[in-house]
C-alpha cells in the first residue's frame, strides 16, 4: 500500500472516531424521544428502541404553550436578524466603497466589540429598558439583538461587497442615480447570496439566545423556545427524559435544519470573512 | 478633515453612512460598559437605584471568600478549553482539507456533522450532555460503560469529574468554530510551497512543521484570542448541565456573574464581577494579540 493511501486510512479512521463523538449526542436525543417510560430504563441496551413511539412529540406539542414558544422563537430571531442586517448595510458599504481616514479602526472597533460579554452589556440594559418602561416588550429584546448581530453583519457584508466589481455602480452613477439608489438597485441585489447569510447566521444565533430573553422578558408566555426548554428541565422529574429528549429535538432541529440545508452559503461567507479577518 | 481622494465612487462622505452603526456601537456598548463602571462603585440593587458612591460592593466581591474558587474554575476551564478546542479544530481542519485534495467521499459530510453541533443552543447542549452523562444505572455513558464492565462514573456528581463532563460537552460545541478558521486559513496557504516541499522530498510532519504550522500562525493567534473570550463568556451550557454544582465546582466567572446579579439581585456585585469579565477578556485580547504582533515581525 502506498503512503498516500496509508494517509487516507488513517484520515478515515480518525475522522471516524471523531464522527462517533459528535453524532453521539445527536442519535442518543433521538433514540431517548422515541422511547417509552419503560424503554428509557434499558438504557444503551436498547438504542433503537422495540416500540418506537411519536408520543412524546405529541404530548410536548399538543400544549399550545410550546407552539407560542416556538412561534416567540422565530419571531425574535428573524426580526432582531432583519434589524442586525438592516444596520449593518450602510456602514458595511461606506467601508466597502468609501475611503475615509479611520475606516481600519471602525473595523477592528467592530471585532472588538463582540469580545464584551452580553452578561457585561446587559446589566445596565436591564436597567434602562425598564425605566423606559419596554420590560416584557419584544421590542427590546429584538433592538438587543439587532445591536448583537450588527458587528458581525458589518463584517460579511462588506466582504459581500468588496466583492460586487466597482464598475457596476459606476455605470448606475454616470446615469445620474444617487448612491443610495444605486446601492438599492444594484449592490443590495447583487450581494443577495451575502446579505443571506448574514440574516441566517445572525438567525441562528439569535434562536440559541438564553440570556436576553431570560431577563428580558419575565412572562411565561412571552418566552422564546431556548428559555422555555431550561424552564421546563426545572420542572419535570427525573421519570420523563423522553419528554426533556424530545423537546429539546424540537428546539434543536429548526436551527440545525436552516443551517445544514444553506450551509454551502454561510460557510463560504465565513470562509471568506476568516481569510479577511 | 482630510479632502475626499478624487476617485469617483471613493469620494463621499461616510459619516452619514456610518451613523447607524456608531449610534449602535455607542448605546448598545460603549455607554453600558461605563455604566457597569459607574455602577461597580455604587450601592445599588437591581430593583434600588444607587444613592451614591460607594466601594463597599467592590470590597464585598473581592473579599468574597468564592471569588478565588471561581477565578481558579474559570482558568482551568478556559484553558483547557483553548488547547483542546483549537488542536481538534487544526487536527479536523487540517485532514478535511487533506482528504479534499486526495478527492475522499464523506469530507463535506463529516464538516456538516461539526457544524451541527456548533448551531445547537447553549443551554439544549447542557440539557443533552446531562442525558447522557445521567449517573443513573440506565444513564446513557455509563450504561455504554457497563458493557465494556467499566464504570459507573460520576460524571456530574464528582467535583473534579464534572468539571471534566463541561469541557467535552463544549468541545462538541465549539470545535467547528475553529475548524472553520484553521480550514480557511489552509486553504489560503499558496500550494506551489508544497510542491516544492514534495520535490524535496519533505515527509508529512517536516511539511507540517515547515510550511503549515508557520503560515497558520497569525489564524493561531487570532482563534486563541476569538476562543478565549468566547469560552470565558459561555455559561449557559454549563447552567443547564451542573448549575454550577456540585458545590461550586463548575461556578465560572460568568455564570458567578449571572447568579450574583440576577438570583442575588446584588447590582453592585455584579456590576463589579461584570467589569471583572470585561476586564480579563480584553485584556486577554490584548496580550496575544500583541504576541502575535510582535511573532509577526
Amino acid at each position: 500500500m502506498s503512503r498516500a493511501r496509508l494517509g487516507d486510512l488513517a484520515s478515515y479512521l480518525l475522522l471516524g472516531v471523531l464522527a462517533v463523538f459528535f453524532a453521539v449526542p445527536f442519535a442518543w436525543l433521538v433514540s431517548l424521544a422515541i422511547r417509552t417510560p419503560a424503554e428509557v430504563y434499558r438504557g444503551a441496551a436498547r438504542f433503537i428502541p422495540e416500540a418506537p413511539t411519536l408520543d412524546n412529540f405529541r404530548t410536548i406539542l399538543s400544549d399550545p404553550a410550546f407552539l407560542i414558544y416556538l412561534w416567540n422563537g422565530l419571531k425574535l430571531s428573524t426580526a432582531g436578524a432583519a434589524l442586525a442586517v438592516a444596520l449593518a448595510i450602510p456602514a458595511a458599504y461606506a467601508c466597502s466603497r468609501i475611503d475615509f481616514r479611520g475606516k481600519a479602526a471602525v473595523l477592528l472597533g467592530l471585532l472588538a466589540v463582540q469580545m464584551i460579554s452580553p452578561l457585561v452589556l446587559l446589566v445596565p440594559l436591564y436597567r434602562w429598558m425598564s425605566a423606559l418602561g419596554l420590560l416584557n416588550r419584544d421590542l427590546s429584546v429584538i433592538a438587543v439583538y439587532g445591536a448583537l448581530g450588527m458587528p458581525l453583519a458589518v463584517w460579511l457584508l462588506k466582504i459581500a461587497f468588496d466583492a460586487i466589481p466597482k464598475e457596476l455602480e459606476e455605470a448606475a452613477s454616470m446615469d445620474g442615480a444617487s448612491r443610495p439608489r444605486t446601492l438599492a438597485l444594484i449592490t443590495l441585489p447583487l450581494a443577495r447570496s451575502g446579505i443571506a447569510s448574514a440574516f441566517i447566521l445572525a438567525m441562528v444565533m439569535n434562536w440559541s439566545q438564553f440570556l436576553i430573553p431570560f431577563i428580558l422578558l419575565e412572562r411565561d408566555a412571552d418566552w422564546p423556545i431556548s428559555v422555555a426548554i431550561f424552564n421546563f428541565a426545572g420542572s419535570i422529574s427525573a421519570s420523563t427524559t423522553q419528554l426533556l429528549a424530545a423537546a429539546c429535538l424540537i428546539a434543536v432541529l429548526p436551527a440545525v435544519a436552516v443551517f445544514v440545508a444553506l450551509q454551502r452559503m454561510i460557510v463560504t461567507a465565513l470562509i471568506a470573512g476568516a481569510v479577511k479577518g | 478633515m482630510r479632502p475626499a481622494p478624487d476617485r469617483g465612487p471613493g469620494a463621499a462622505h461616510p459619516a452619514p453612512w456610518l451613523l447607524p452603526a456608531v449610534l449602535v456601537l455607542a448605546a448598545f456598548y460603549a455607554v453600558p460598559v461605563l455604566d457597569v463602571a459607574r455602577l461597580a462603585v455604587s450601592d445599588a440593587t437591581l430593583v434600588r437605584p444607587a444613592s451614591g458612591f460607594s466601594t463597599q460592593a467592590l470590597r464585598a466581591i473581592l473579599t468574597d471568600p468564592a471569588l478565588p474558587q471561581v477565578l481558579g474554575t474559570t482558568l482551568l476551564f478556559v484553558a483547557v478549553n483553548v488547547v483542546a478546542l483549537q488542536l481538534l479544530g487544526l487536527l479536523i481542519a487540517l485532514t478535511i482539507a487533506r482528504g479534499e485534495r486526495r478527492g475522499l467521499h464523506g469530507m463535506a459530510a463529516f464538516r456538516t456533522l461539526v457544524l451541527a453541533a456548533w448551531v445547537v443552543p447553549g443551554i439544549a447542549n447542557g440539557l443533552i450532555w446531562s442525558m447522557l452523562f445521567d449517573e443513573a444505572p440506565y444513564g446513557t455513558l455509563n450504561s455504554l460503560l457497563a458493557y465494556v464492565g467499566a464504570g459507573p462514573v460520576a460524571w456530574l456528581s464528582d467535583p473534579r469529574m464534572a468539571l471534566v463532563s463541561a469541557v467535552i460537552a463544549n468541545l462538541w460545541q465549539g470545535t467547528a468554530f475553529s475548524m472553520i478558521v484553521f480550514y480557511a486559513a489552509r486553504r489560503g496557504i499558496d500550494p506551489t510551497l508544497y510542491e516544492v516541499a514534495a520535490l524535496d522530498g519533505a515527509g508529512p510532519w517536516r511539511v507540517f512543521t515547515a510550511i503549515t504550522l508557520p503560515l497558520l500562525r497569525r489564524a493561531i493567534a487570532v482563534n486563541t484570542v476569538l476562543v478565549s473570550v468566547q469560552t470565558l463568556n459561555t455559561f449557559d451550557s454549563i447552567l443547564a448541565l451542573t448549575g454550577g454544582g456540585p458545590g461550586r465546582a463548575t461556578e465560572v466567572l460568568s455564570l458567578f456573574t449571572f447568579n450574583t446579579v440576577f438570583y442575588n439581585l446584588d447590582l453592585a456585585g455584579g456590576a463589579v464581577l461584570a467589569l471583572l469579565l470585561f476586564v480579563i477578556g480584553m485584556g486577554m485580547t490584548l496580550a496575544v494579540l500583541a504576541a502575535g504582533g510582535r511573532g509577526e515581525a
